[in-house]
């Protein structure tokens, strides 16, 4: 728990997403002190809200929450969710960061994780962890395998009705709790931050203010497409219809030198694949088109999955469509250039379109690190050959999305390599001895 | 030793019972599963959760043991594989001893193979066999060896090399074993590198340099593996260091004076002398990782026209044309003919198709994308566009997979600098003919782009952009038992969970062994692969599961039947004793399959963990269950 003395570590790794675990569990591994600096209410990142992942189509959950378990349970770990780092600079040899721990009023100590005041709760609220398909409540966990169980309070809906702590049999509830400064220190860190999707890509792109009706993003597909989804089956959002046609949009935002984004984000191709494979187990009637502009399947067994999926009657169309609107029935209209076909622009409806939107780096490095983002946005590492997770800064490496879009067998690679940096980093300093 | 500990106490069974988010609920019912365990003797408790492995599935556990409610632990769930050693680990932090516990698959054994009331049932017999061994189950303590502070690295190229500078940076001795005289691997065949641009020599230098001047690094070039034996911590491996011969003696006459660490273009870096007879060099190492890279696709004669027309060539043979040529021409030049138009032809030996591309005489296609010679190839076209500006450039691609950091900036640059794209279907690849109206080939192919429309390219020079192919490591892989993939490369556990980690414990990947990666990329796979063979190996002992034969010497009478069925030498042998002669078993050479035990004739071997009598309540226990009769005896 945050107190206002300085807490001394290893390494510090920012970000407690499947990278940044994995980065932490090798140094802890080794013997290493590490403390995992998260701003979200819980450790995991975006892989715990995927469904299943490609290629082996294993659970998302079933492989990140023993990590998350390991990584919560290591004695050489210890966890700091619903932080924000303000700064970290080296001071005599040591980084010192300056983080802010945010308030969850519910005192951590106390809340037992036993949901009574979420079931109390008379205020209901768009669940973002659901895609915003279903509601939550102002007080509540983030979802059931979140790490820490810990329940936290929404302030901008909370009532303060007081229902809450009545109920709490701990009386963890404390809506006055404030934001809470200490400081880190650590020889070595590690940048694993992440990503975000691109979701004012229509106000980008055609000056939309959102999706629109029955446009959805990859990640809310993602939802839709989970076990325990919002719905535990695949209906399309707007009026409940089991969709009878779904179409993918590759490359939204990605690949666009006039969205300001020429990068290729690396893994929409395959989760697209992936999403359209899911849906025909779940769906087996529905048609599933994917409109894109190259298919990059070049992982391990990837192409072999792109086979798969063609093989299976997943039509693939190359095109860059635009959303033309609604039809009433609720069905979607794309427009595109039929190159293949050869007949110019032609229009196609789906009942659900499915934006393969872009990655956004989740954090910039600028004035709270010592190291800086590249051209695009990610951050930047001068040697990518000899060192590939090394940052401009001495003892700062960076791995997963954080140093560029990659998927999450690239992502765990990287954060092997970029533990292994910091190791080897406080082993040089140390005279050449492994940790402690 | 606690209570816990001691397995002493009559069993009181924890029966827990997995949803898996849908996975398993959606095909079994769980309430059933629950219901029915809860009725098994000695079962103290059966709960559910929709996802066990998560921390309040794990917590639920410690929470029983540590309320004293049970005293042996049965997870339902997904195979062992994934999460067995979650479980035994939830149940010593609770204090209790790891291997009172027992698991059962009713996910891959159950809902993702049967639907229906089947599945049910089924599931509720695989959790009573369960229960009906853990009711026998006895507490055991993992197997310690001492491991050696040395690990060994097979492979020599940028891979090989990154391994071992990174393991030797964690205060572990290294041994380097390399085929060729030289390092640097197939990176020495490439003039730049992509995304960046650096020199492929520069990059060799400096990573062999590194190697060369470590004091903890023994590098040995012209070595193969001879025998190799042993176990995680303490693998005896047998060096064949031979005097270089045919290729590589045309190589080595090409050095001259270079002195150590000197790289020289298309030939790679040179270490030391090779040795001038053969020799022998044994070692003990703690690891191995395996970085014996990949091999570049050889197209069968007649593939586009190689091997019958001249003017076709690969791309690994353009970049060495390239590298010699400083421009200042206004076209590229080949063999004394001028190129005014060239055309690059990708995916050739990658990402065939079954029924539409042929197999290679062995009965293999190569399915698999290879991943680096879209970016090769742009970057190609983009020097050739530099220096060149007469020579035309055409790239007929299927997709351009330019995914990396910084790479799709070659496709833009491609684009601007006019190289012209033309778009194949696998069905429908570019035909090669001699002759054309005024150049020395005619390729025709219809271009996707264009609808189909059918062109016909005069150029003078074709370049294949061949893919990268697993090496033939049979030796290897028959003497470390070592598993391949259907893509015929090195296998690892689990991509996700266990990227860089075969199956027997302390062996290791990395690079494109396991597939195809660029430079980059394959820097990362060896830290992988380092950062986990030093977290072992830095602890100076490794801990082993104790699943191994236990003889029984009051029993043995010394009929050695079990020496000569045990599949792992070393692992059973006869030792002398005051009764005579007596089975003695080496637990960390022990593979656990039981082999001897099938043939001991007088009972007096038995596996732990897997004895005889678990095995008969296992059976009993689906007996019973299948003929409805689960209830409490
Ligand atoms: C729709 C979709 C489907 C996908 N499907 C697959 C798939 O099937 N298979 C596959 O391999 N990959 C898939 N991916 C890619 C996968 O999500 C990523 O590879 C993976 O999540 C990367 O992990 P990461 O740890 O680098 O980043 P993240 O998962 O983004 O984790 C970063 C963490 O850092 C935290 N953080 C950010 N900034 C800060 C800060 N300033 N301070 C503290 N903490 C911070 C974040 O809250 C987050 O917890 C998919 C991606 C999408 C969008
Ligand atoms: S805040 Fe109180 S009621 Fe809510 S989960 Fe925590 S302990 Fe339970
Ligand atoms: S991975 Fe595919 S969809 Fe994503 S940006 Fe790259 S090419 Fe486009
Ligand atoms: S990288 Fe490009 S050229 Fe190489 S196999 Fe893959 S798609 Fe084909």
């Amino acid at each position: 728990m945050p107190s206002n003395e300085t807490q001394k570590f290893d390494s510090l790794v920012l970000g407690g997403g499947i990278a940044g675990l994995a980065a932490a569990l090798d140094l802890a591994d080794a013997g290493y002190q590490v403390a995992v600096l998260e701003r979200d209410a819980t450790i995991g990142g975006q892989m715990i809200r995927l469904s299943k992942v490609f290629p082996t189509l294993d659970c998302a959950s079933c492989i990140t929450t023993p990590k998350m378990a390991a990584a919560a349970h290591h004695p050489n770990i210890t966890l700091f969710t619903m932080c924000r780092l303000e700064g970290a600079q080296r001071v005599d040899g040591k980084l010192e960061a300056r983080v802010t721990q945010l308030p969850r009023y519910v005192d951590p100590d106390k809340c037992i994780g036993c949901r009574q005041c979420e079931y109390e709760c008379p205020v209901m609220v768009d669940d973002h962890e659901q895609g915003g398909f279903t509601a939550r409540k102002a007080i509540y966990i983030p979802f059931s395998n979140a790490i820490p169980q810990l329940a936290l309070i929404d302030r901008e809906h909370c009532m303060m009705c007081g229902k809450c702590s009545s109920v709490c049999p701990t009386g963890a509830v404390d809506q006055l709790q404030q934001e809470q400064e200490f400081v880190i220190q650590a020889e070595t860190m590690v940048l694993s931050t992440g990503f975000e999707l691109m979701t004012d890509f229509p106000q980008r792109a055609y000056g939309a203010p959102g999706l629109g009706d029955n446009v959805i993003s990859s990640l809310q597909m993602e939802r839709l497409l989970a076990p325990h989804g919002p719905y535990m089956r695949v209906l399309r959002p707007g009026d409940g219809k089991e969709p009878e046609s779904i179409a993918f949009v590759q490359c939204a935002g990605s690949r666009d030198l006039q969205l300001g984004k020429p990068y290729c984000s690396r893994v929409c191709c395959m989760y697209a694949i992936k999403q359209a494979m899911l849906l025909s187990g779940a769906l087996p009637l529905a048609d599933l088109t994917i409109y894109y502009m190259d298919i990059r399947a070049f992982g391990k067994n990837y192409e072999q999955f792109f086979q798969n999926a063609k093989a299976m009657g997943v039509e693939f169309v190359k095109a860059k469509p635009v959303i033309a609107g609604n039809n009433p029935d609720g069905s979607v209209v794309l427009r595109y250039e039929d190159q293949e076909g050869g007949t110019g622009a032609v229009s196609r409806e789906h009942d659900l379109v499915v934006m393969s939107l872009a990655m956004l780096p989740a954090f910039s490095p600028e004035e709270i690190v010592p190291v800086s983002a590249a051209d695009d946005g990610f951050v930047m590492v001068p040697q990518p050959k000899l060192a590939p997770t090394l940052t401009e800064a001495a003892g700062i490496f960076t791995c997963g999305v954080a140093a560029g879009p990659k998927d999450i067998v690239d992502s765990i690679a990287e954060a092997g390599a970029a533990a292994l940096g910091a190791a080897k980093y406080m082993a040089a300093k140390r005279g050449g001895q492994a940790a402690a | 030793m606690s209570k816990l500990n001691s397995g002493q106490e009559a069993p009181k069974i924890g029966v827990y019972v997995c949803h898996c988010g849908g996975n398993i609920s959606d095909h079994v019912e769980i309430d059933k599963v629950v219901e029915q365990a809860g009725g098994l003797a000695n079962v103290a408790v059966a709960r559910e959760n929709s996802f066990m492995c998560s921390d309040p599935g794990q917590e639920m556990i410690i929470e029983d043991i540590e309320a004293g409610k049970v005293n042996r632990i049965v997870v339902a769930s997904c195979a062992p594989a994934l999460h067995e050693a979650t479980f035994r680990g939830a149940i010593t932090r609770a204090g209790m001893n790891p291997y009172l516990y027992e698991h059962a698959n009713i996910r891959e054994q159950v809902s993702w193979v049967h639907h229906g009331p089947g599945a049910t049932d089924k599931a509720a017999a695989l959790v009573a066999a369960a229960v009906g061994k853990a009711g026998e189950l006895e507490p055991l303590e993992p197997i310690r060896v001492e491991a050696e502070a040395h690990a060994t690295v097979i492979g020599g190229g940028v891979a090989g090399m990154s391994a071992a500078r990174d393991l030797a940076a964690q205060g572990l001795n290294v041994a380097l074993v390399e085929k060729s005289p030289f390092l640097g691997g197939q990176v020495s065949q490439l003039d730049k590198t992509f995304p960046s641009g650096e020199a492929a020599g520069e990059l060799l230098s400096a990573l062999a340099a590194q190697v060369l001047h470590d004091d903890r690094i023994t590098v040995y070039t012209c070595s193969e593996l001879a025998e190799y034996s042993g176990y995680v911590g303490s693998f005896k491996l047998k060096l064949q260091r031979t005097p270089p011969s045919g290729q590589d003696q045309e190589r080595l006459s090409r050095i001259g004076d270079a002195s150590p660490g000197q790289f020289l273009p298309f030939v790679g870096v040179w270490a030391d002398q090779p040795p001038e007879a053969s020799e022998e060099v044994e070692l003990t190492s703690g690891a191995v990782v395996l970085a014996t890279g990949f091999e570049h696709y050889t197209p069968p004669q007649g593939e586009y026209g190689y091997g019958d027309l001249a003017e076709v060539i690969t791309l690994p043979e353009l970049i060495q044309i390239m590298a010699g040529e400083t421009g200042g021409g206004e076209q590229l030049v080949v063999n004394g003919k001028t190129v005014n138009s060239l055309a690059l032809i990708h995916c050739v030996g990658s990402r065939q198709i079954p029924g539409i591309h042929q197999p290679a005489p062995g009965g293999t296609l190569n399915e698999h994308c290879s991943r680096v010679c879209c970016t090769a190839s742009l970057q190609a076209a983009c020097e050739l566009r530099e220096k060149f500006p007469e020579t035309s450039v055409f790239e007929l691609y299927r997709d351009i997979r330019t995914y990396g950091r910084g790479q799709e900036d070659y496709y833009l640059n491609a684009g601007r600098a006019g190289v012209v794209f033309a778009r194949f279907a696998p069905e429908a690849p570019p035909r090669i003919e001699a002759g054309g109206e005024d150049s020395a080939l005619t390729v025709t192919v219809p271009d996707q782009l264009l609808a189909g429309e059918e062109l016909a390219l005069g150029v003078d020079l074709v370049v294949l952009a061949v893919g990268m192919e697993p090496r033939d490591n049979q030796g290897l892989v028959d003497k470390m038992k070592l598993p391949v993939g259907a893509d015929r490369f090195l296998l690892e556990v689990h991509p996700k969970l266990r990227p860089v980690e075969l199956p027997a414990a302390g062996i290791y990947l990395a690079g494109t062994c396991q597939a195809p990666m660029d430079t980059s990329e394959v820097a990362n796979a060896a830290g992988a692969a380092a950062a986990k063979a030093g977290a072992i190996l830095s602890a100076g002992q490794v801990e082993l599961d104790p699943f191994v034969a236990q003889i029984d010497q009051a029993k043995c009478v010394g009929s050695g039947a079990c020496v000569e069925a045990c599949l792992s030498d070393g692992a059973i042998e006869m030792i002398d004793t005051p009764d005579g002669k007596r089975a003695q078993v080496n637990p960390a050479l022990c593979m656990g399959c039981g082999v001897c035990v099938a043939v001991c004739e007088q009972d007096a071997i038995e596996l732990n963990g897997w004895t005889l009598g678990q095995y008969e309540a296992m059976v009993d226990a689906i007996v019973a269950q299948t003929a409805g009769q689960g209830a409490k005896a």
